[in-house]
């Protein structure tokens, strides 16, 4: 798996707001991916959009529900159209089927197209220390691989990159010359990848669904390199989460509607690519072997757990990183690991473990944009809060996200509130400090106009470092209330 | 970790596997109590509703066509409506003089016997192939054609209103290749391939795979405009790793 850095969250976020390239590049994904989201669902109208977002989630809860029926189905419809099927309960045996499948057909140059499991699992460093050559293909995700970085959002990996870096990258390492044209350096791409694909022994594909009723992978792209990677090898190998199954091929009616149009606001994709099986014996070309690797990695916690099983409904649109207030501005690297935004503060935490990733919850205002946002539907603020209370909770000092003090000070706060002689006394304290620190030179608690800025105090530094601690009100409203406010005109109660 | 034992295949096998996954979720092997609709549909079922469905689209055939032009239009396609087949032959005539293409390639598929597009490539001094093999070595010198051809041209299994898409099914006769690899792609609609939705075609596709003893084919290709790509700042260029041009021309 690739390095985690959930636990970086609060440091790599503060870098990241102050990158102003990243700034740029980050307001382009609410003006660009959801405002053509928003007028793809105007388009149908939003009743339409509603039955569709509704058979989705029936389709996908009814299928999580029964998973190991649907995977049986599959299974036997893959093997019955020639393909064979894989199982990996994790990252290390999924990286050994496939690269034990590359040795023993001795395959030297892989091509691949975009997959999110494929960079959860590392695959690319293993396949080379047994000798393949691995080329990503998708546009984003080639500039980063050659600029040895990790994706930043689930549908435009390179977005934290400007064209200024990619020239510079192109010139670099593919010794072309610098120049900032974006068409032209699409050209290039196209031209260094064409060959590529031609000596290509094997296509590494992600899926976007399996129909379990057909033995079917299919896989969604703009680009071409997804058909080129299913088409031009003489092995193709498929690579997916195990929850990606679907029972029928009629299912994927829904399922095209609401994907691209989540995604990028397209009525659907250029193109829709569906495998089923290894090229026939007529057939004018296409793989003679099909492999599928379907991977656990941490899934079957999802899965077992009923307050989180939803997060398996997820079809990586990446609508929910669009929309949310918190990625649009730190963006995905800040995330730590390969699933950023709300979708992945809540996969994260249970796949690399709570311990790691017990910022991540936190990383959320909880006003429910990514709910709505959702095609599925998927209640991600019900599930924060779920994984707040559990890093609250947790009898694992390692997995508790507030520190000793914050726990200190919440607990004292609970019994000051509940005791109203208490509170009296407290504020009446509070008013008589502040009074005394106003006449305290430099006070730290005290600037101009009388508000307590970004108050440097002890324990509770790190809540007034983004907050200012009001003063107090020179009255208490229970002293108001009690001198009149709480009468009416006729001295009456 | 350890490397695995000679010729024993890495990985879980099945059996442990999907005993973990019905161990997570507290069930006992066999198929849902409350089975899906969907896969309870019996061959019957679906012939009577193709039926329905057949009916329905010849009904409609000239509102779907007026449709699918528009859709197709709206998803990047360069649409020409051609009245007949000699227009067909004198468009695709015009745009290979105007590209200067100087190889083509084309499939193998039944629309072009009645359509004689051969002469508009050999009337501007051009060659056109037809991706047919015959034995492996063609294989393997076709695949070399299809990179130096500068347009590829192809039929369709069917066109989708919804969506504007051609839906292809490669086969005998239907490289994967001719539609992907050459900068331009040119392809010929017929009526009668019309369909309206994506429901439409699933069903169908369903139906042969029954009909068929559950056999889909190898592969399924949804085409909808050019190749693009938008991962440099969010700006859009066609013809990335597919076709950056495209043409439908529509029969009828």
């Amino acid at each position: 798996m690739p390095p985690i850095k959930t636990d970086e969250f609060f440091s790599a976020s503060a870098a990241a707001m102050g990158n102003p390239q990243l700034r740029r590049a980050l307001d382009r994904v609410g003006s660009g991916f959801d405002v053509a989201r928003r007028n793809a669902i105007d388009e149908v109208t939003t009743e339409v959009w509603e039955e569709w977002r509704e058979e989705a989630r029936q389709i996908k809860v009814h299928t999580l529900d029964h998973l190991d029926y649907y995977l049986e189905l599959l299974h036997d419809n893959v093997t019955a159209a020639g393909g064979q099927v894989h199982y990996a309960k994790d990252a290390g045996e999924a990286n050994q089927i496939v690269s034990h499948l590359a040795k023993s057909r001795g395959v030297k140059v892989a091509t691949k197209s975009k997959s999110m499991v494929s960079e959860e699992l590392e695959l690319n460093p293993v396949l080379e220390s047994v000798g393949v050559d691995v080329y990503e293909t998708d546009l984003g995700e080639y500039i980063i691989q050659l600029a040895g970085e990790t994706p930043s959002h689930l549908v435009a990996p390179a977005l934290h990159k400007s064209k200024e870096d990619v020239a510079e990258l192109f010139a670099r390492k593919l010794g072309v010359p610098y120049q900032e044209d974006i068409e032209e350096m699409a050209a290039v791409a196209r031209t260094t990848l064409r060959d590529k694909f031609m000596e290509a022994d094997l296509g590494i594909s992600g899926a976007n669904f399996v129909v379990a009723e057909t033995g079917t992978l299919v896989i969604i792209t703009n680009e071409g390199n997804g058909r080129l990677c299913t088409s031009a090898p003489r092995m193709h190998i498929g690579i997916t989460g195990m929850e990606k199954v679907i029972p029928s091929m009629q299912d994927l009616a829904t399922f095209l509607r609401i994907l691209p149009r989540s995604a990028t606001g397209q009525r659907i994709s250029s193109y829709v690519s569906m495998v089923t099986g290894p090229r026939r014996q007529d057939d004018e070309d296409g793989p003679e072997e099909f492999h599928l690797v379907l991977v656990d990695n941490g899934r079957s916690r999802l899965l077992g757990d009923p307050k989180l099983r939803e997060a398996l409904y997820c079809i990586r649109c990446g609508a929910c990183l669009n929309i949310c207030p918190v990625y649009q501005r730190v963006g995905g690297h800040a995330y730590g690991w390969v699933y950023p935004g709300p979708i992945g503060a809540v996969v994260s935490p249970v796949m690399v473990g709570l311990k790691e990733s017990k910022d991540l919850p936190q990383a959320s205002s909880l006003c429910g944009a990514c709910r709505e946002a959702c095609p599925i539907k998927i209640n991600i603020p019900r599930m924060l809060l779920e994984l707040r209370h559990r890093t609250a909770e947790s009898p694992d000092p390692q997995e508790r996200a507030s520190s000793r003090s914050e726990r200190f000070l919440a607990r004292n706060f609970t019994r000051l509130m509940s005791s109203p002689s208490l509170l009296a006394f407290a504020s009446r304290a509070g008013r008589l400090v502040h009074r005394l620190a106003c006449i305290v030179p430099f006070s730290p608690l005290v600037t101009e106009g009388g508000w307590t800025r970004k108050a440097r105090l002890p324990l509770l530094s790190r809540w007034t470092r983004a907050r200012d601690l009001p003063p107090p009100a020179r009255r208490s409203f229970r002293d108001v209330w009690r001198d009149g406010l709480g009468q009416d005109d006729h001295g009456q109660p | 970790m350890a490397s695995p034992d000679a010729g024993a295949a890495p990985g879980t096998p099945k059996s442990e596997f999907l005993q973990s996954v019905r161990d997570t979720l507290g069930r006992s092997a066999g198929p849902p109590p409350e089975r899906y609709h969907r896969l309870e549909e019996s061959l019957a079922d679906l012939e009577q509703r193709a039926a329905e469905l057949r009916s329905h689209l010849r009904e409609n055939q000239g509102q779907l066509l007026d449709r699918f032009a528009d859709m197709a239009a709206k998803g990047g396609w360069n649409v020409y409506r051609s009245p007949g087949v000699e227009d067909a032959v004198g468009y695709i005539e015009t745009l290979a003089r105007r590209l200067n293409v100087q190889r083509a390639v084309r499939s193998g598929q039944p629309v072009f016997d009645g359509i004689p597009v051969d002469a508009a490539f050999s009337n501007n001094g051009a060659t056109i192939t037809t991706m047919v093999h015959g034995d492996t070595a063609t294989r393997e010198s076709l695949r070399e054609e299809v990179r130096q051809a500068g347009l590829g041209l192809t039929g369709a299994d069917y066109a989708l209103a919804e969506t504007g898409s051609i839906v292809i099914l490669p086969r005998r006769g239907l490289s994967r290749l001719v539609s992907l690899v050459p900068p331009v792609h040119v392809a010929l609609v017929r009526p009668e391939e019309l369909l309206e939705s994506l429901d439409d075609l699933f069903l169908l596709r369903r139906l042969e795979y029954y009909r068929n003893g559950r056999e889909m084919g190898s592969y399924l290709n949804f085409i909808t405009g050019p190749s693009r790509t938008a991962d440099i700042e969010m700006t859009i260029v066609q013809g990335v790793h597919g076709p950056k041009e495209v043409h439908l021309v529509l029969l009828g």
